[in-house]
């Protein structure tokens, strides 16, 4: 049993890319992309980057990168750790050979878990994320209350743990809104519950 | 008068704790458990509320949520159905729709006007224009159910989204044996009825079902692959098997794989004179009251018979202490044989001391002193069906109970795409054809008889569970829907086919919401509305609260008979999502209302920003200053701009970023002009038209690099403009790839003749004009963030874009906030920069164009390069360009600055309408009132005087001049010099 919490992530160090050869380039960097179209792998210590990352395959051809290990949560010392390596990504990209183009993520980033998180889930999101294979690494790319998101599900604790991502001017209105149906499911945001 | 009998061990009521509540402001006590409506009948209050026309008293009709009888206002709240409400200790409860209280309703006057008011009289009497605001008042006073409280507090209710392999609507027999044939097949299962306890018709009637039923539900509650929602009604079904479910609090979305619809069947009344008086109940309901809730409905009661089910209720109540009288049978014994009834129900009956007249009918019932039931006029039918009226016998009673069919509850199978066919066997409309996936069981598919039920119910469950995907068999994806009514269905014949008693002074309802009797049903099929749809419409049978559940099958049978045809002539009409009446507050849900907040939201804020929508954004109208108005602070803002500097935040602009060896071919193709040619650092605005040649949207178009381009987008059109640019490029499949970078860039635009003062020592960019001219685009840092720079013009003066990354916008923002106090800086907000960019005489998307603007009509032919090979648009284009302008964006100035008009204020020329005002506000640089109106090309080319229509009707008179209205030679921007 673990508290239900919703939890705003700090801004983090993350790198996008897009395009044909996207994937090509991350190989050469020593990074591994995900074979699998809307999946998720975690890079630990693998080629030239040493610390751990998430990296996340959105479709075919797009990219989404962050510092830390899979698992990272608000506040997470491996995010720290692996930050200079996604920056030195991010700066890599500002003048990418054809076939890469950049993605500048500056993301809203939250972190949905413990008991009740699948309660919260079916009141925000009509992905039903009970049907997934969370072993197969899925990501979704889905509308929240109506915003486009990109959602890693993980298990955790016998249920499900949500790492989100969301455009940043949407992340005040996310913040609040899921805020608000987790306090009300029994939870606790931003240090806030009932 | 109703009473409460003795407790039972299965009765729904928790005795021991009981609860006390004011009805029109009556003491009343109920016990936990009780519905409002058992608690009132309990106690024997004599009516429940009064009808919707004629404020006729009425009382229990069908307890089951269907009718409107029951409705009331509760703590305020309106509408609150009485049958499904549990009562709570201290509620406060009062009838709907009367006028100084129920007993004493001094609207039931209108009770002896209706030959006033016929069918169709709102169509007949309000077709005067002169006289329509005074019906409209008048009627809006008279009707209405229940009163809204604006100021009631705002409840909001969670709305969620289901997922299951099967949903089974319905949990009596039929809906728990597919639920358990389901999930034995291995399929997870949705269970939902709208009854606070499972069973359904199954429980407690004394024909042996009852234990039976009991077993099924012990075996569903211990089915853990199923899941039960009690109380819960499923209101609408829409495509792909999602099903709107309705509880007392929240709404979920349920999608199902597949949808096992045993949804039963409902009670229909006898239609005959006085047959809404308080006292007359159908059947099943008083059933339901007597088993669930221990109400007795009378201690005499008289059961009207059209069935078999008519002598087990009599039966049953007999059982629960509940004296019955006699039963007055609309079927002669030969009748009740052929209908396939054996003879224990009547012989059982009459030896138990009940009086029996077959062939008989109610010609009347009879009210007492008290408005209630008192007797029953009966009369024998001839071998017609008609009533010999000379013959009547009264029977004393203080309830009559109509038991003489049903009719399938069918609407949300008909919603999921079902057809239905009339079984004359049965007299009941039957599934005929269904949508994969959806599958009909039990009584809705006319399986009557206990063993048929569960079998059918068992059959559907394993269909559904197999097209699921668990298992296979008949219900396996592709394969029929459909399996027919079960062959021990047709047996016997569970409803009467005419159970409706004519009467000269009519008052025989057929439609207990809207107060219609036979007389206005076939009025309405005499005046030409004789179709099923026609009638309803003209009528209004069917569109009240019960949408028709009680009163549709018998209107069909009017029309029938009125056109000579039987019933299967005619369709059933399918009713709309909600079926059910569902609170407003479960659909609203949460009320989520998405917004975007540009990264400097917090710092606008602490600049006492006084917020407006724009799209889904919340920006910044002006910037609020101690002791200066809100037309002060934006005339002082605009004055800034123009005289030293000012800073507004544009980060809500699209903007997108395209890359690749195409990027230029691809955005030629898009935008009417060219980009292909543009030099890198140098931007050029971007017209963006549809297929018609319309204008959609606009923007800079700025390129980065041989394979790099950057762009803006309008604030509203930047999701629509994106999704729109990747469709066109996957159908093109140039070489090339967009990235929407819109929320994460920020965007500042710094204006005014200061801003190169103030933005120079900030950035690594050579501002001056040799190396940054004007409509170019630099990229560098500012304040040590990276930096791109766009010089362009939107509010007429020297100045600079900035966009950066969202994380360093705040840090930016500040830094030249710092660094403009020695410039005079001040933000400026939306309001300041439409007055800005109208003195230039600049259009903004959608505001000044509408969804027929063309670029020739808003004059911005420049933008449009023509001699392309193709652009989106272009073949319109040309032809709009041979046929000439409908209308011409024009420069208007006010000849009375005192009152301006309005945006979208019509100008009239010659007595016609001759177009519009598009944008207009006051402009403290020109000291005048200015505007743009898209006018008639006549009007706009005779550049004289014209004339514009306030909302009061004064004409406001406007001289047709150019733009721009401000610096028309662009110096100030160009140049970055006072012109």
């Amino acid at each position: 049993m673990s508290p239900l919490e919703f939890l705003p992530r700090g801004p983090g160090a993350r790198a996008g890319l897009k395009g044909p050869r996207a994937a090509e380039w991350l190989a050469g960097r020593g990074i591994v992309p995900p074979p699998q179209p809307n999946s998720w792998m975690e890079q630990c210590g693998q080629g030239a980057v040493d610390a751990s990352l998430l990296v996340a395959r959105l479709g075919t051809a797009e990219f989404f990168i962050e510092a830390g290990p899979a698992g990272a949560g608000a506040a997470d010392a491996g995010a720290a750790v692996a930050a200079p390596d996604v920056r030195q990504l991010a700066a890599a990209l500002q003048s990418p050979p054809a076939g890469v183009y950049p993605v500048l993520r500056e993301d809203a980033a939250f972190v949905l878990s413990g008991d009740g998180t699948a309660d919260v889930l079916a009141q925000v999101c009509n992905v039903n994320f009970a049907a997934l294979e969370l072993q197969a690494q899925p990501v979704i790319m889905t509308l929240l209350i109506g915003v486009a998101v990109l959602i890693v599900p993980q298990a955790a604790d016998g249920g499900i743990r949500c790492r989100i991502w969301c455009d940043p001017t949407f992340g005040a209105y996310v913040e609040e809104s899921v805020g608000r149906v987790v306090i009300d499911c029994g939870g606790s945001h931003g240090g806030r519950s009932v | 008068m109703m009473y409460r009998l003795d407790p039972h061990p299965e009765e729904w009521l928790d005795r021991s704790v009981s609860l006390s509540f004011s009805f029109e402001g009556v003491a009343y006590q109920g016990f936990r458990g009780d519905t409002i409506s058992s608690a009132l009948a309990a106690a024997g209050a004599p009516y429940l509320g009064r009808s919707f026309k004629y404020h006729r008293p009425r009382h229990i009709l069908s307890f089951a949520n269907h009718d409107s009888n029951v409705l009331f206002q509760v703590d305020g709240v309106p509408n609150v159905r009485g049958d499904v409400t549990l009562l709570r200790d201290g509620m406060q409860v009062t009838a709907i729709n009367t006028f100084g209280g129920l007993m004493r309703d001094k609207a039931r006057i209108l009770d002896r006007l209706g030959r006033f008011l016929p069918v169709g009289f709102y169509y007949k009497a309000f077709h005067s224009k002169r006289l329509f605001p005074r019906w409209e008042r008048l009627f809006r006073t008279l009707t209405g159910l229940g009163s809204v409280a604006p100021d009631a507090p705002r409840q909001t209710t969670p709305k969620r989204y289901g997922f299951c392999d099967v949903l089974v609507i319905g949990a009596g027999p039929s809906g728990l044996s597919a639920a358990l044939a389901a999930a034995s097949g291995g399929a997870r299962v949705a269970l939902v009825d709208e009854a606070f306890r499972l069973g359904g018709s199954g429980v407690g009637l004394g024909n042996g079902e009852h234990a039976a039923t009991q077993a099924l539900i012990k075996s569903v509650t211990a089915a853990p692959a199923i899941t039960v929602l009690r109380a819960t009604v499923a209101a609408a079904c829409y495509a792909d098997h999602w099903v709107a479910l309705a509880e007392a609090t929240r709404m979920t979305k349920m999608r199902a794989k597949a949808v096992v619809f045993a949804s039963g069947v409902i009670e229909q009344p006898a239609v005959f004179r006085n047959n809404d008086l308080p006292g007359v109940i159908l059947a099943s309901g008083a059933w339901r009251l007597a088993w669930r809730y221990r109400v007795a409905p009378g201690r005499r009661v008289v059961v009207i018979a059209g069935n078999a089910e008519a002598y087990q209720v009599s039966l049953d109540l007999h059982a629960l202490g509940v004296p019955v009288a006699a039963i007055i049978d609309l079927r002669t014994a030969a009748d009740a044989a052929a209908a396939g009834d054996d003879e224990h129900g009547p012989a059982a009956c009459a030896a138990l001391g009940m009086k029996i007249l077959e062939g008989h009918a109610p010609y009347q019932a009879v009210a007492g002193a008290d408005g209630r039931v008192a007797a029953v006029e009966v009369a024998p039918l001839d071998a017609a069906g008609r009533i010999l009226s000379g013959a009547l016998e009264r029977i004393a009673c203080d309830a009559l109970l109509m038991s003489v069919g049903w009719a399938a509850a069918s609407q949300l199978y008909l919603q999921a795409g079902g057809a239905t066919r009339f079984s004359d066997e049965l007299q009941q409309f039957v599934p005929r054809e269904a949508p994969p996936g959806t599958f009909a069981c039990g009584r809705l598919n006319g399986a009557y008889d206990f063993a048929a039920r569960v079998a059918d119910g068992a059959r559907a469950g394993a269909e559904a569970a197999a097209h699921a995907g668990f298992g296979s068999g008949a219900g396996a994806p592709g394969a029929g829907s459909v399996s027919g009514p079960p062959a021990a269905a047709g047996r016997r014949r569970p409803s009467h086919p005419f159970p409706i008693i004519d009467h000269p002074a009519g008052k025989n309802f057929v439609d207990f919401d809207e107060d219609l009797q036979v007389k206005d049903l076939e009025n309405a099929v005499q005046e030409g509305f004789d179709s099923s749809e026609l009638m309803k419409r003209y009528s209004t049978v069917g569109m009240g609260p019960s949408q028709g559940k009680h009163s549709n099958m018998n209107a069909l049978r009017i029309l029938a008979r009125a056109r000579g045809v039987g019933v299967e002539r005619l369709g059933l009409t399918t009713a709309r999502p909600m079926y059910h009446p569902v609170p407003l507050k479960l659909l609203a849900g949460r009320s989520f209302n998405v917004e975007r907040r540009t990264p400097v939201d917090a710092l606008h804020a602490a600049l006492d920003a006084v917020w407006m929508p724009a799209g889904n954004w919340r920006r910044p109208e002006y910037y609020a200053v101690a002791g200066q108005t809100r037309a002060q602070s934006i005339d002082a803002e605009v004055r800034a701009v123009r005289n030293r500097v000012g800073l507004i935040d544009v980060g809500t602009l699209g903007k997108i970023e395209i890359y690749g060896p195409q990027a230029g071919e691809f955005l030629d193709r898009a935008y009417a002009g060219k980009f292909s040619n543009l030099r890198e650092g140098m931007t050029r605005y971007g017209l963006m038209l549809d297929e018609s040649g319309v204008i959609i949207d606009d923007g800079v178009i700025a390129r980065l690099g041989a394979d790099a381009f950057y762009f803006t987008t309008t604030t509203g059109g930047s999701a629509t403009v994106f999704r729109e640019l990747l469709r066109l490029n996957a159908a093109w499949g140039l070489d090339c790839g967009l990235v929407n970078v819109t929320g994460h860039r920020a965007a500042f635009n710094l204006a005014g003749p200061a801003s190169r003062g103030l933005l120079q020592p900030l950035t690594d960019v050579d501002l001056c004009d040799a190396a940054f001219p004007f409509l170019g685009v630099r990229s560098g840092t500012v304040a040590g963030a990276p930096a791109r720079l766009l010089r362009v013009g939107f509010v007429g003066e020297l100045g600079y874009e900035i966009h950066v990354a969202a994380g360093a916008a705040a840090a930016v923002w500040r830094a030249l906030m710092a660094a403009g106090g020695t410039h005079g800086l001040r933000p400026f907000g939306v309001e300041a920069q439409r007055v800005l960019r109208l003195e230039k005489g600049h259009l903004i998307v959608g505001q000044d164009t509408d969804g027929l603007t063309d670029p020739f009509e808003a004059g911005a032919a420049w933008a449009v390069n023509m001699q392309k090979p193709f652009f989106v648009g272009q073949r319109s284009l040309k032809i709009l360009r041979a046929r000439g302008p409908r209308q011409t964006l024009t420069g208007i100035e006010l000849l009375d600055a005192e009152r301006l008009p309005k945006e979208c204020h019509l100008v009239i020329a010659g007595g016609a309408i001759a177009g519009r005002v598009t944008s207009i506000a006051r402009s403290p640089t020109l000291g005048k009132a200015i505007g743009l109106a898209m006018l008639a090309p006549e009007l706009a080319r005779a550049r004289g005087d014209i004339e514009i229509r306030a909302d009061d009707g004064a004409m406001l008179k406007a001289r047709i001049t150019s733009t721009p209205f401000y610096d028309p030679q662009h110096l100030r921007q160009r140049a970055g010099v006072a012109a």
